[in-house]
């Protein structure tokens, strides 16, 4: 068994992250958003839907290709921009979590949780795709 | 019977393999992305996770193993010799019931693991930096190695729509002594989407500095701040600080965002030549009021901001008998261009100050500076800048301040990011004092600064 997920990790460090994939923006089943409005969530300067107080979820295991293709930005520039955002507004950066499956879990119990994976589950609002 | 739990345990073990292997491309780490520290901290992580992961499904099968074994004797040892599903057809076969059980841990062990990161408690950051230099860069006439400052700011999550923001400062004064300062105690009501009003003590909302970086160094690409836009008690000439109401908000219109403050709050006062923030209350009722008008652009112009700014304050000098009371009035503009390249930034405040108690005359001054920031690539960025100030000497206002004289300041800047969140920085400047005692002194400074 060892030897197995032994081969089975060494195969995923040898092949890197798939950043070709497509890339699913998706949100709590009480969120609407639209597309545009992705951008605005996770830099902090869109933070209701409605009434819904929104919680953009940073996936760390996606976040290379959600910076590069949906924000444009570097992994400092962006970082850097929350510090300023909290130091100034007072808010609070995303969330980081590990996985598809721990994004899309807190997700799927979190009322206004956005996040972005790889994957697209069907219980959950889709907002754009990558 | 056995062959069929060989069966099995060979189904079991194979599941395992699927659901680990699935678990595994879940959690892939983020080691092919540009070599970066935080990247590589990232991956360990990642990697210990999927190894826990693994562990976890790992015993989870072989407890299953070994329940199917006890299943498979007992049933062996049975009177009927039965297929343990014979007579209930709708019932889930073991297969499915391991699959199931596999499906349910992984999941646990993902909500388990967003539970535990979502429960982390009171965020709290800050900024701390340490120099040295042939001259201390807030006190010129010290040198050598100092402590600049140690800060924390806390945004506590009170719920959707109130928010708060406490700053406590610690530094060193021109004695050396360790002072203490709430800078910051503000708590918000969050109207609507970016519009927050704030009570409390802020930040004044003017020209583009003074709220962009105040203490916050590690994020400021220079070393240190303009000299006259310094805090109130290392020498500025503006209240960088104001208590009372404060209304900030940023509304996007088409590619571009109009941001707005509005604020009133306690006038200032200057003791001991300096201004003071009247924290606790004005004594005679004075107040400052206040706007800034800015205009963030997108698309092609992402990155820049342009605005105005005013302000009004009823300012006694309780040094002096009887108070001398001067209204300080203040119109500024900036300019800030802020990209992966390129970092401009400018400011000008022209100020039109006039005695109120002895009434006078009107006075005319200004102040402002330019600065300008190349990022190069390894981390590397080099900035200039030019600070000036044309300060009228006549008017109580400035003639009050210890540090109400003109001056003008050349500095050249390097700063190395050796990552995230640390910098190091290096700074050439002369500064020349233009009327009161006309004088000049050059600085070589290096500072390293942090935040987290």
């Amino acid at each position: 068994m060892r030897l197995l997920a032994t081969t089975l990790l060494t195969l995923l460090l040898a092949n890197g992250p798939a950043l070709s994939g497509e890339l699913f923006i998706v949100c709590h089943t009480d969120v609407t958003l639209q597309s545009a409005d992705v951008r605005d969530l996770f830099l902090g300067d869109k933070q209701f839907s409605g009434s819904v107080h929104l919680v953009p979820v940073d996936n760390a295991a996606q976040q290379p290709a959600f910076l590069e293709r949906v924000l444009k930005m570097s992994a400092a520039k962006y970082s850097t921009g929350w510090t300023k955002k909290a130091f100034r507004d007072g808010l609070t950066p995303p969330l980081v979590l590990g996985s598809d499956a721990e994004a899309l879990a807190y997700v799927r119990r979190t009322s206004g949780a956005c996040t972005y994976a790889s994957t697209r589950p069907a219980d959950l609002s889709l907002v754009a795709s990558f | 019977m056995q062959g069929g739990n060989n069966d099995r345990a060979r189904a079991g073990r194979g599941w395992l393999a699927v659901a680990t292997f699935l678990a595994v491309l879940a959690a892939r780490p983020l080691w092919a992305a540009p070599d970066d520290t935080a990247r590589m901290d990232a991956l360990e992580r990642r990697l210990d996770a999927s190894m826990k992961l693994i562990r976890e499904l790992s015993q989870r099968v072989e407890q299953l193993q070994k329940q199917l074994a006890h299943q498979g004797i007992a049933n062996s040892a049975g009177p009927s010799g039965a297929s343990p599903n014979a007579g209930t057809a709708a019932a889930p076969s073991p297969d499915e019931q391991r699959i199931s059980a596999v499906e349910q841990s992984v999941q646990q062990i993902a909500l388990s693991t967003s539970d535990r990161a979502a429960a982390s408690g009171l965020p709290l950051h800050g900024f701390a930096d340490v120099d040295a230099g042939t001259h201390n860069p807030t006190f010129p006439n010290l040198k050598g190695a100092d402590i600049g400052s140690m800060e924390f700011f806390l945004t506590p999550r009170l719920g959707d729509r109130t928010r708060a923001l406490f700053e406590l400062n610690f530094e060193v004064d021109s004695s050396g002594d360790v002072g203490v300062d709430l800078e910051r105690a503000q708590i918000g009501y969050q109207l609507a989407d970016s519009t927050t009003v704030w009570l409390g003590r802020f930040h004044t909302p003017y020209g583009f500095w003074n709220t962009a970086f105040h203490h916050g160094l590690q994020i400021a690409t220079s070393l240190r701040r303009p000299a006259f836009l310094e805090f109130e008690d290392h020498g500025g000439i503006m209240p960088a600080h104001t208590v009372g109401a404060w209304l900030t908000s940023a509304q996007r219109i088409g590619d571009g965002r109009l941001t707005y403050d509005v604020y009133v709050g306690n006038n200032q006062r200057i003791r001991g030549g300096m201004l003071d923030m009247n924290s606790a209350g004005s004594a005679h009722g004075g107040a400052i009021v206040g706007g800034n008008l800015g205009w963030l652009f997108g698309g092609a112009l992402d990155g820049l901001k342009v605005g105005v700014d005013a302000l009004s304050s009823r300012i006694e000098d309780v040094d002096t008998t009887p108070t001398i009371v001067t209204r300080l009035r203040s119109y500024g503009t900036y300019l800030a261009y802020d990209t992966d390249r390129w970092e401009h930034i400018a400011e000008f405040h022209l100020f039109s100050n006039y005695g109120l108690q002895p009434a006078g005359a009107t006075y005319h001054s200004h102040a402002g500076f330019v600065q300008l920031g190349y990022r190069m690539p390894d981390r590397f960025t080099l900035y200039t800048r030019y600070e000036r100030t044309v300060l009228q000497q006549a008017d109580n206002y400035f003639q009050a301040l210890n540090t109400g004289g003109s001056y003008h300041r050349e500095a050249l800047g390097l700063r190395y990011d050796l990552d995230l969140a640390s910098a190091l920085k290096m700074e050439l400047a002369t500064t020349r004092f233009t009327d009161r005692t006309p004088m000049s002194y050059d600085e070589a400074l290096l500072q390293y600064a942090i935040r987290f």
